[in-house]
């Protein structure tokens, strides 16, 4: 049997899917703002995310929780595909970025931070999230590892990786004290 | 010495940043509901940039059915049939027969739909097509992205046969028939009954010339 439920985005699904942006964005914002280089960056990936989930908003699950982990999974996944891309040229401008000398200790501040976040950018996308949802965010490993739909084992390898290679590129620029994992 | 959760927490933008204004978030809103709503949003759409541009162009219209007997029809589908051709086309349809039409009975229903004889878009028109979650873990849809004259095509001929039936055919079985609601025009989503490996070869196939 055939039945046709809708078609069209139908009002529901119309309805679902502001339902789910207002509920939502915010939390995905804070976490795609952590995973990329700027902030309109963010808003874009996230502003993809919801365009990839108004193609099937019947497929999010319905329970708070599932919506929340479907949506963080499709973000995770979109950034992913572009950090896949950017990575190679990421590298070369973490190695202009390293020889550009400091005068003051405002742009040391500056630079130290972005020092940290493009040695973020090395970081596969999942490890990354794993390492902001943990160290930045305050989640659990059950919890992280129920939103990424993987195993406990797994977010706490990603993380004792992340930290480690977070620590080894800190290192290698010039580093400063960052060996305490 | 400072761990790595210092160095992660004083190198976090978001406590260096000005919290997000209300006016973004809202002009991300907009974007987002706007071109769900309808392929005209692409002319309103807030963000500028060039990926941005091209997400906001396809206008996402969903056709949702339950296909309870939609994995008999492939029941040789396998990783081994991905790569071959599924022809594919959509049709407006009638309820009631009518000089040229051409009776066809909707798969696994048991409905009789009349077939119109043009073919609205094919294969050709399809820019892209993907398996997707369906509503339990085990069961897939897929998602299909028209081309821009393959959207074209379907917006001018859905849009004076609302409230009608149109027909999606794979293989010249009709699918699906569902009534339009609204005009379809860029995307569909077919959310069916299949198994995974069902709808990866339909998808796939969808995707062969």
């Amino acid at each position: 049997m055939v039945d046709l439920l809708t078609v069209g985005l139908s009002r529901q699904s119309a309805d679902r899917l502001a339902a789910l942006f207002d509920t939502h964005y915010d939390r995905l914002y804070r976490l795609a703002r952590r995973l990329v280089p700027t902030a309109d960056a963010a808003r874009d990936l996230v502003q993809e995310t919801f365009f990839r989930i108004a193609r099937a908003p019947s497929s999010v699950p319905t329970d708070p929780a599932g919506e929340e982990a479907w949506l963080v999974r499709v973000l995770i996944n979109l950034r992913r595909d572009d950090w896949r891309k950017m990575v190679v040229r990421k590298h070369h401008q973490d190695e202009v970025r390293h020889s550009t000398p400091v005068r003051t200790d405002h742009e040391a501040a500056f630079v130290a931070r972005a020092t940290v976040w493009h040695a973020l950018d090395r970081l596969t996308p999942r490890r990354r999230a794993v390492l902001v949802m943990y160290e930045l965010e305050g989640l659990t490993i059950p919890a992280i590892a129920s939103l990424l739909g993987v195993s406990a084992i797994t977010v706490r390898w990603h993380l004792s990786k992340g930290r480690s290679e977070l620590s080894r590129v800190l290192r290698s620029h010039g580093g400063e004290s960052h060996g305490k994992c | 010495m400072e761990s790595v959760s210092d160095v992660l927490r004083d190198a976090d933008p978001l406590r260096h940043e000005a919290p997000q204004s209300d006016d973004e978030r809202e002009r991300v809103r907009r974007a987002v509901l706007g071109a769900a709503s309808d392929a005209g949003a692409l002319s309103s759409m807030p963000l500028g940039t060039s990926r941005a541009a091209l997400l906001a162009g396809i206008a996402v219209i969903v056709l949702c059915v339950v296909a309870v007997a939609g994995s008999k029809m492939w029941s040789g589908g396998s990783a081994t049939l991905h790569a071959a051709a599924v022809r594919f086309e959509v049709r407006l349809a009638d309820e009631a027969f009518s000089p040229g039409l051409r009776e066809a009975r909707v798969q696994g229903s048991g409905t009789l739909v009349y077939l119109r004889p043009e073919i609205i878009v094919t294969n050709d028109d399809i820019s892209d097509s993907q398996v997707i979650a369906g509503d339990t873990p085990s069961r897939f849809g897929i998602a299909v992205t028209f081309t821009t004259a393959g959207a074209e095509k379907m917006r001018q001929a859905t849009a004076g046969h609302v409230g009608g039936l149109i027909a999606v055919l794979i293989d010249g079985e009709v699918v699906l028939a569902p009534r339009l609601r609204s005009p379809i025009s860029a995307s569909a989503v077919i959310t069916g009954d299949y198994t995974k490996a069902e709808a990866e070869r339909i998808a796939n196939g969808m995707r062969v010339r």
